[in-house]
């Protein structure tokens, strides 16, 4: 791993990765420990665990196989209650050194997923890009509606639950820049410089989705430079000063940490001075 | 003016402001709005479409297409209902309930107006009755379903067997996309087509609606 600040939840095992599909579709699961192995191998902090619409043994078993196979702590990764549960009572904290595992993730919609402390303690992603407007799950498109999302759940989790800074993860929600035409990278850094900023929060961590970032961009520009890496890396050059610690993200990738005048820098910065689609305009400067 | 192409060429390299001179100095001089379309327009994002597909474009430039494209055609519109010129077919689309993932759904409903449709966008977190509602207003229909949870992606189902209830399905193609989806999963779950990407799914709408 290049950046040592930098935990990365490998996130490969996830059903809605078109090759990971086909393995859980040919019920491959030595395929599937393969990708845990590796990633262990490579470095990941935590071996991310999607599988997607199954059933909940199905969770519970491949729990207990990939930690037959990694000392890794593992991240049950599910919006299903159902599947959360069965994931964290496979879990074996013992296998991992005592690590707590995370869950990914807990929206204000589905804070009643805090309940599953009983089954076993979690570290939860809270997913802050979304809250509840007339007891239905919306996205936040501003700082102040993200920074609150925030503070409900992180106080939820502390006060409810007996939770710590230190377990939560925040995640704002990280959006594809080649098709961020209505701001949502200026409601992500703003809600973090907001959040790095407050007491309150001190000892919380940030994760995002860092693959996202760059889905659907090419990977190289005409003249060689990596497109898609140089992107994620100059989001972590701006976001890990204001506490950015982990990213759901492939250890495959070489992420690093770029000089002021690189160009991928300077293309983020530029766009974090532009609006609607003089965005898209530039991020395509960046890579035509 | 506007027969030299100039319309495409606006659209073809995303400048909504030229599209919009151009669109209004060819309203004035008479120009005919169906053949503006027909012939300028949609050709343009045929060929964003292609290059799209096949690496030369990428998401930005298909959007940035769109919006020109978009511009044009807010001025063209008014002129078209005057002549009575009709769309290539009527699309509600949205993204299904509990998902709240737009950029898909928002790239398939830009590619689909440039392609000559009228587009219902129902936005996000869509219930299945919407999708009815909508339906009912108008006959061969096209609903046009996103989405992009493996959990959501069940609720495709649902919207399906809601049409069947409603008595609607015989009268409506249903088109399914998104992360997760794949052909297979469209056969079983009895959608009309499938598509993996914006631009094709404009062609599949054509086919659907026989339309060349």
């Amino acid at each position: 791993m290049a950046i040592e600040a930098l935990n990365i939840i490998g996130e490969s095992i996830n059903d809605s990765v078109p090759s990971t599909h086909k393995l859980f579709e040919a019920n491959d699961i030595e395929g599937l420990l393969e990708l845990a192995r590796f990633q262990s191998e490579k470095g990941a902090a935590y071996i991310d665990v999607n599988v997607g619409p199954r059933s909940p043994d199905f969770m519970g078993d491949l729990v207990r196989k990939i930690q037959s196979v990694t000392s890794k702590p593992l991240s049950i990764d599910t919006p299903d209650p159902a599947l959360a549960r069965a994931g964290l009572e496979a879990y074996d904290a013992g296998k991992a050194g005592g690590a707590k595992p995370i869950l990914n993730s807990v929206t204000s919609l589905r804070a009643k997923m805090f309940d599953l402390v009983e089954v076993q303690p979690f570290r939860p992603i809270l997913l802050v890009s979304e809250h509840v407007v007339d007891g239905q799950s919306r996205p936040c498109h501003t700082v102040e509606e993200t920074v609150a999302a925030a503070k409900h759940l992180v106080h939820k989790f502390r006060d409810e639950y007996g939770g710590t800074n230190d377990d939560c993860v925040i995640d704002p929600g990280i959006a594809p820049l080649g098709s961020d035409s209505e701001g949502n990278i200026h409601r992500l850094i703003g809600a973090m410089e907001r959040l790095h900023a407050d007491p309150d929060f001190d000892g919380c961590h940030y994760s995002v989705g860092l693959s996202n970032f760059t889905v659907m961009l090419p990977s190289k520009r005409p003249d060689g430079m990596p497109v898609k890496g140089a992107l994620e890396s100059a989001f972590l050059t701006k976001a890990m000063p204001l506490g950015l610690d982990m990213v759901i993200g492939s250890v495959k990738r070489k992420y690093e940490l770029l000089a002021p005048d690189h160009p991928a820098v300077q293309c983020l910065n530029d766009v974090l001075k532009l609006t609607s689609f003089d965005v898209l305009m530039r991020v395509r400067e960046f890579y035509s | 003016m506007a027969e030299n192409g100039e319309l495409y060429e606006a659209i073809l390299v995303g400048n909504a402001k030229k599209a919009e001179e151009i669109t209004k100095a060819a309203l004035e001089a008479k120009a005919d709005p169906s053949e503006l379309v027909q012939k300028q327009m949609i050709p343009a994002m045929d060929e964003v479409g292609r290059r799209f597909e096949c690496n030369e474009y990428f998401v930005p430039e298909l959007l940035i297409a769109a919006r020109a494209m978009k511009t044009a055609l807010e001025l063209i519109t008014p002129h078209l209902a005057a002549s009575g010129a009709k769309p290539t077919g009527r699309v509600v689309i949205g993204t299904v309930q509990g998902d709240l993932h737009d950029i898909g759904k928002n790239l398939v409903a830009s590619m689909l107006e440039g392609g000559g449709f009228e587009v219902i966008d129902l936005g996000v977190d869509v219930p299945a009755e919407r999708f009815v509602e909508a339906a009912q207003e108008d006959d061969d229909t096209i609903i046009a379903l996103s989405a992009l949870l493996t959990t959501t992606m069940t609720m495709m189902k649902k919207v399906i067997d809601a049409l069947e209830q409603a008595g609607l399905r015989d009268k409506t193609k249903i088109i399914i996309g998104g992360a997760p989806i794949t052909q297979a999963f469209a056969d079983e779950i009895g959608a009309d087509g499938y598509s993996d990407n914006a631009s094709a799914a404009v062609g599949l709408a054509r086919k659907l609606v026989g339309a060349k």
